[in-house]
């Protein structure tokens, strides 16, 4: 039993990228802090794109807070780091957010995660705010969805598809 | 097979369980097929979180994710607790897999699980399943005396049959 994993291209730019599936600006306390999009699948549309589930992205989404890790290249963890598979324990556990996924750049490394909340709960929280620098922004309409939460108990990803993402590719 | 019948008559080794759709402990639809993710299952009836049996069997369960988490398996458990019930359960459990609410009774009958001999709560009768990601039933384990419940050796060799079955690649790829 096998079926396609889904992921997109997100990426953080200072202006409106072109192409994009979707596309919000960002601002923090009230100040423009650039944009972020998401384009399909496939080859990569800017330098900075990291891959994250698609099921996060929906063009008609209403706006919301955001928890965003992204972390460096040469300062990402292994993805089955303890301290990567602790964090994605807690979300499990914890109160689920909208929506949320971990960014992957390769097959064994973790690149970041997004959090996106509407109810007002504290993104101070966010688990991975434990492995790297959390921001915290206000992302407009028009990028992220909600998405049921994760079903858990699986913390493993599938095929080096960015986590929760599931279903191994067809073979 | 070792996996003892379950009551359910419908509900024996090969056939389909049907695709239930129920609240899950933070009250948000969910259906078994999505759950699955494409992954085996673990599918448990529970009576509630009063059960001294289920605090007891659910331990174990507890125990099993730590396993689970690693080897692309899903778990599910269904009672007839409220959502916030089940909500505090699953945390004081430490546990990370989905409970879904039947408050209504909605299966309880249509699946044969109904507990008959408690009247006043009408739970479900407790039972494990171990279905394949289509959600077919693999094997089926009556637990209304506790004894009559899988042992997590019973379920590490379901899921060990369940997963060579589906997985193309089981044997080492050369």
């Amino acid at each position: 039993m096998t079926r396609s994993a889904g992921w997109v291209w997100l990426a953080r730019t200072e202006t409106r990228p072109e192409g994009a599936v979707a596309t919000a600006p960002l601002t923090t306390g009230g100040q423009p802090a650039g944009w972020l999009a998401a384009w399909p699948a496939g080859r990569k549309p800017v330098p900075g794109a990291v891959r994250a589930d698609a099921r996060v992205v929906d063009p008609d989404g209403a706006a919301a807070s955001i928890s965003f890790v992204l972390l460096p290249r040469d300062r990402a963890p292994l993805f089955d780091d303890p301290a990567v598979s602790g964090a994605l324990r807690r979300v499990l556990a914890g109160p689920p957010p909208d929506a949320v996924s971990t960014f992957v750049r390769d097959s064994s490394h973790f690149a970041g995660a997004v959090t996106v909340r509407r109810d007002g709960q504290d993104l101070a929280d966010d688990p991975f705010a434990r492995l790297a620098h959390a921001e915290r922004l206000e992302v407009g309409p028009g990028l992220f969805g909600r998405v049921p939460p994760v079903p858990g108990p699986v913390i493993q990803r599938y095929a080096g598809a960015p986590w929760p993402a599931a279903g191994f590719p067809a073979a | 097979m070792t996996a003892t019948e379950a009551r359910g008559a419908d509900l024996a080794p090969g056939t389909a369980f049907p695709d239930l759709e129920l609240p899950d402990h933070n009250g948000v639809p969910r259906r078994l097929c999505e759950l699955a993710e494409g992954d085996p299952l673990v599918l448990t009836f529970f009576r509630g979180w009063w059960c001294p049996k289920e605090q007891a069997f659910f331990r174990g369960l507890v125990a099993l994710q730590d396993e689970m988490e690693v080897a692309y398996t899903r778990l599910v458990s269904v009672s007839i607790d409220e959502p916030v019930a089940l909500s505090a359960f699953r945390a004081g459990l430490g546990a990370r897999w989905t409970f879904l609410s039947d408050a209504a009774r909605r299966y309880v009958d249509d699946l044969g699980l109904r507990e008959t001999t408690d009247t006043l709560y009408r739970p479900y009768v407790p039972t494990v399943f171990v279905l394949r990601p289509d959600l077919t039933v693999h094997s089926a384990y009556n637990g209304y005396w506790f004894w009559g419940r899988p042992t997590l050796e019973d379920l590490r060799q379901d899921l060990r049959a369940v997963t060579r079955s589906v997985r193309p690649d089981w044997e080492v790829p050369r």
